[in-house]
């Protein structure tokens, strides 16, 4: 089957001596390009581990990561940082832009890490993806002069700047009132929509309905998958619904 | 539970911890050793001069004496206790025998002298007068350091053998910079050698109250008495005795107020860091209603575990390190033995200890500022939410986007980074200043700042008949020598010159052409004319004279106005000397001086042996020998100081910076997460706290450099002032000065900011980024 990411019983523990344990244990995920997947399950279950471990900024004590055909575990730091930077794309639920820089440059500053002669071409993408995502005219702002919601925005173009394969959230609204979270899920279905993969770890039963498949995590295995059809943002509340439906039955 | 805080802090501040320690210590031992070296020297100089009964005002004068006519003077003085003259019998180096050594490269007067009548006691190393039986000598002790002799050894001065009965200090004479020495022989002895030298005569008072100096000088200057000579008080033999050991005193303790700096920087950087992690949960415990002091009492008790053994360590250490150092000052004064020492080193450790705390007490007064609110709500100080700039990478900055983080951060947290840019500055600053104060005084012209000009070969003419002959002989020899490349005579005499206040006085005045080997001018120029005139500072001092003043002169038969074109420091002949160029007429010489240049300097040695031997009346050294045996000390000492200073630089550098770095690092944590977890390399995060570094490493060696080549000239001016030297212009070597010293600074910054970036690469970016 065509994968652009996949995870082959990942084993991930933490803690040491008789109080280690296996927050991950044997986790097998797969993802294929283009596809929108949420990661759901209780607090402590391990979401943000698997979403670690998947992008390679963690490392794993079992099991096989594979992007885009390559072995992450055999990858050496400085060749994992290259891949996250030019492949992937990152929302975190803090926003994390550098409070030195405005806006602008916060999103542009991986790109001309690369690729500074290109600046004006970065400066001209990004400019087109903060109109997009509403915070047009924000860009000399500071961190510290925008709302959360603003940040959380800069923080999707400053992913999205690259094109990346797959981007990772780890509940990106979770910060945010339902107007703004509903106006950020919309550009991320209009990013899946465009052929960016994308992996949402979310508690949000509205936000996973976004995804065309919802993996359950519990004891450190999937427990459940939910196939929803494609997230084409139709019959949200419908999906919404077996959602809830699957975590009631869970026990979420 | 304050305990356990305590220890959990150390235990995670662990290197700084131990530099705050270390440097306490340090700076402790420091301050003690320079408290008790102060002590004892200030003891043992006052217990020499005593014991010595050091004469208030000494005249040499070399020539016949009128020996009533001086009594009738002293005797009509109510202010003088004593009087008495003494004999120093000028003997050549070269007939000083030691086995096989002779002292005739010595640049010092060598001669015989009895022990003092009255008063002037040359003291044996038990600090009794001593009395030399016949047949018997006591070396100075400047020879025992020397390891010219020892007790027991065999002697022979002018042929006549002498069995080495012990060493004397003399608390005249006893410097490496007073030009005589004096051994000291039985009165039969003396009388037997009596004629077969030039006799010196040494003038000397004891006074009632040594405050009627003053007065007792004019008068005796004004009762035209003997004064063919230099003529010295008791300030003066104070001030050399206390010379070398006060210039060790002085440089402890400015290290020690520097270490001291380093070790508050130290705690600067910890606390600060310390409190910016703690931010929130100071304010959240004032908002539970903790009082500040208590805070503040649980910081306080963090330092006093760090300030107060390492002082306690610094001055226990300064026991072992006493012992050399007052070997010096033991052996040429005696045991000062002051109670008083060891308590003033606990005073100096005590000092800085308090110091630090008062310092620590001062960075906490911000917690007094800090609202629970705000703490709470932005989780850091104020002062570093920082703004962007107008620098912008979107704008073009012409630099990559490593190079641009860098040097954003440190504009946008200048007050952080200035404390960085300070250590950097004064890093620079004691590498660069002692440099240049060696290169200066060890640079052949350097002797010209003290009167001397710059030459190769110096012959001195006097106390023999018939001086101006003489040295136009060897200026004779000198003119047909090959190998000479020019040379001059200045001969010296008296004339009766009238000062501001309109009083009498005798001026030696050096006649001839001055723009041969001319001296350092600290003001003004060389004379020219014949009815020109240049003084040294202390005789224009005396005369009360500026460049530019009249100064009327009793030469060639009449009295007339000379013109001071210039003012020089000397160090030669008492320091009160003048310049001229007009003819010398008929008035006696009182010495001549031939001064010549090589064509191959590195000879000069040789060719002194040689003039030396062929015109043995003459003292014929050669300029390099001169100032190494008179200053060679000093300047050994500020070379290995200027070395150490670099040294201590550059682990000073390195060592902060680590800090700081690291202190960084820890600080920004966060975003260092945020940056690895976006994709950035280690590298590039090490490249952007390169470039912060570089930054403000490149600022402040820039700067620590001018300030070193301005203000550090005028303090090594005010240093160099104390040999009496008044204009002191830095001859530093530009490649290491400016290039070469400034760039090891910031290499040792450098890569102590590789070294602390390294930790960057050490944080869990998974686990950082989900706090
Ligand atoms: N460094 C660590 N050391 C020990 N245990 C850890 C560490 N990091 C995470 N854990 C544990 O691993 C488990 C999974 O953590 P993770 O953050 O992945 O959960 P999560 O599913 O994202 O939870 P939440 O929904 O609350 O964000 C938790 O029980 C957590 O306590
Ligand atoms: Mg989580």
């Amino acid at each position: 089957m065509n994968t652009i990411l996949s995870g082959e019983r990942i084993v991930k523990s933490f803690g040491d001596g008789a109080e280690r344990r296996n927050v991950l244990d044997g986790v097998s995920v797969e993802i294929r390009p283009g596809e929108f997947v949420s990661i759901m399950g209780p607090s402590g279950s391990g979401k943000t581990t698997l979403l670690y471990s998947l992008s390679g900024m963690d490392r794993v004590d079992g099991g096989r990561i594979l992007f885009e055909g390559r072995d992450l575990s055999g990858m050496r730091d400085d060749d994992l940082a290259d891949l996250r930077r030019r492949r992937m794309g990152f929302v975190f639920q803090q926003p994390t832009l550098l409070g030195n820089l405005d806006l602008l440059d916060n999103i542009i500053l991986p790109a001309v890490r690369d690729d500074r002669r290109g600046t004006d071409r970065h400066v001209e993408k990004a400019r087109d993806l903060m109109r997009r995502t509403g915070i047009a005219g924000l860009e000399r702002r500071s961190v510290s002069q925008v709302s959360g919601g603003q940040l959380q925005r800069a923080g999707i173009c400053r992913a999205l700047l690259r094109d990346p394969a797959v981007l990772f959230g780890d509940e990106p609204t979770g910060a945010l009132n339902s107007a703004s979270a509903r106006e950020i899920l919309d550009i991320l279905s209009e990013v899946n929509a465009a052929g960016t993969a994308v992996l949402l770890v979310t508690h949000d039963a509205a936000v996973a309905a976004r995804a065309g498949r919802v993996l359950f995590l519990r004891d450190g295995r999937i427990d459940r998958e939910l196939e929803l059809g494609p997230p084409d943002g139709r019959g949200l509340e419908d999906r919404a619904l077996r959602v809830s439906e699957a975590m009631r039955e869970l026990g979420i | 539970m304050f305990a356990r805080i305590l220890r959990n802090d150390l235990r995670r501040g662990r290197l700084a911890s131990l530099a705050t320690l270390l440097f306490v210590a340090a700076a402790a031992l420091l301050v003690s050793l320079a408290g008790t070296l102060g002590a004892e020297l200030s003891r043992a100089l006052t217990a020499l001069l005593e014991r010595a009964t050091t004469p208030h005002l000494l005249q040499m004068h070399s020539g016949p004496i009128d020996l009533p006519r001086l009594q009738a003077f002293a005797a009509g003085r109510p202010e003088v206790e004593a009087f008495q003259v003494l004999e120093f019998l000028n003997v050549e180096g070269s007939a000083f025998e030691f086995g096989d050594r002779t002292l005739a490269g010595s640049v010092q007067d060598n001669g015989l002298s009895v022990q003092g009548r009255d008063f002037d006691f040359l003291l044996d190393l038990d600090g009794n007068v001593a009395r030399p039986a016949e047949g018997e000598i006591f070396v100075p002790v400047f020879y025992f350091k020397d390891g010219a002799a020892r007790p027991g050894d065999r002697v022979r001065i002018l042929g006549r053998e002498f069995r080495v009965a012990g060493f004397v200090r003399d608390s005249q004479m006893n410097s490496a910079l007073s030009s005589s020495k004096r051994f000291l022989v039985s009165p039969a002895d003396y009388a037997a050698l009596r004629d077969r030298g030039s006799i010196e005569s040494l003038i000397e008072f004891r006074l009632r109250d040594p405050d009627a100096l003053g007065a007792l000088e004019a008068a005796y200057v004004a009762a035209g008495l003997e004064s063919n000579g230099p003529r010295v008080g008791f300030p003066l033999f104070r001030m050399m005795n206390a010379l070398s050991d006060g210039l060790l005193i002085v440089v402890l303790l400015f290290v020690g107020l520097l270490v001291t700096l380093v070790a508050l920087l130290c705690v600067r950087f910890a606390l600060l860091a310390k409190i910016e992690e703690d931010y929130r949960e100071i304010g959240a415990m004032k908002a539970i209603g903790l009082r500040v002091s208590d805070i503040r009492r649980a910081y306080l008790a963090r330092y006093a575990v760090l300030a107060v053994p390492g002082a306690l360590l610094g001055w226990a250490l300064s026991f072992a390190f006493r012992g050399p150092l007052l070997a010096n000052l033991r052996l040429f004064m005696g045991e000062g033995g002051a109670a008083g020492a060891p308590v003033l080193g606990l005073a100096g450790a005590v000092l800085v200890c308090l110091l630090v705390l008062a310092y620590v007490r001062g960075v906490l007064g911000r917690f007094r500022k800090l609202s629970a609110a705000e703490a709470l709500r932005f989780g850091a100080p104020r002062e570093t939410a920082r703004r962007p700039g107008r620098l912008r990478l979107a704008g073009g900055l012409p630099l990559g986007a490593n190079a641009a983080l860098g040097v954003l951060d440190v504009l946008a947290r200048k007050r952080l980074y200035g404390t960085m840019l300070a250590v950097l500055v004064a890093s620079s600053f004691i590498a660069v200043v002692p440099r240049n104060l060696h290169t200066t005084v060890s640079a052949p012209g350097f002797s010209a700042h003290l009167g001397i000009g710059a030459c190769d070969l110096r012959a001195d003419v006097q106390a023999v008949g018939d001086i101006p002959g003489r040295a136009a002989d060897i200026a004779a020899a000198l003119a047909a020598d090959t190998e000479v490349r020019k040379s001059v005579v200045l001969t010296a005499r008296a004339f009766p010159v009238r000062g501001k206040d309109g009083s009498e006085s005798s001026l030696k005045v050096e006649l001839g052409d001055h723009s041969v080997f001319p001296v350092a001018y600290a003001e003004g120029r060389a004379p020219r004319s014949p009815d020109e005139i240049a003084l040294s500072m202390l005789s224009a001092q005396d005369l009360g004279m500026r460049v530019g003043d009249r100064l009327p002169t009793a030469a060639g038969g009449g009295w007339r106005d000379l013109t001071v074109t210039g003012l020089y420091s000397d160090v030669t002949n008492g320091g009160k000397t003048a310049k001229a160029a007009f003819p010398g007429g008929e008035s006696p010489v009182l010495w001549a001086v031939v001064q010549a240049s090589l064509r191959d300097p590195s000879r000069s040695r040789e060719k002194a042996e040689a003039y030396g031997s062929a015109f043995p009346y003459a003292k014929v050294s050669s300029l390099q020998e001169y100032v190494s045996q008179t200053f060679g000390p000093t300047i050994r000492a500020i070379g290995s100081a200027s070395r150490i200073s670099l040294a201590v630089a550059l682990v000073l550098a390195a060592l902060i910076t680590l800090l700081f770095v690291r202190m960084l690092v820890a600080r920004d944590r966060v975003s260092i997460a945020a940056l690895r977890a976006l994709g950035f390399r280690n590298s590039d995060l090490t490249r952007q706290y390169l470039a912060r570094s570089a930054l403000v490493a490149g600022a402040g060696v820039l700067a620590g450099s001018l300030l070193a080549n301005t203000l550090g000239e005028s303090l090594a001016g005010a240093l160099i002032s104390l040999f009496g030297a008044a204009s002191f212009e830095f001859a530093a070597d530009p490649l290491s000065a400016y290039l070469l010293i400034p760039l090891a600074v910031a290499i040792s910054a450098l890569a102590a900011t590789a070294a602390g970036a390294a930790g960057a690469g050490r944080i869990d970016v998974a686990q950082t980024i989900r706090e």
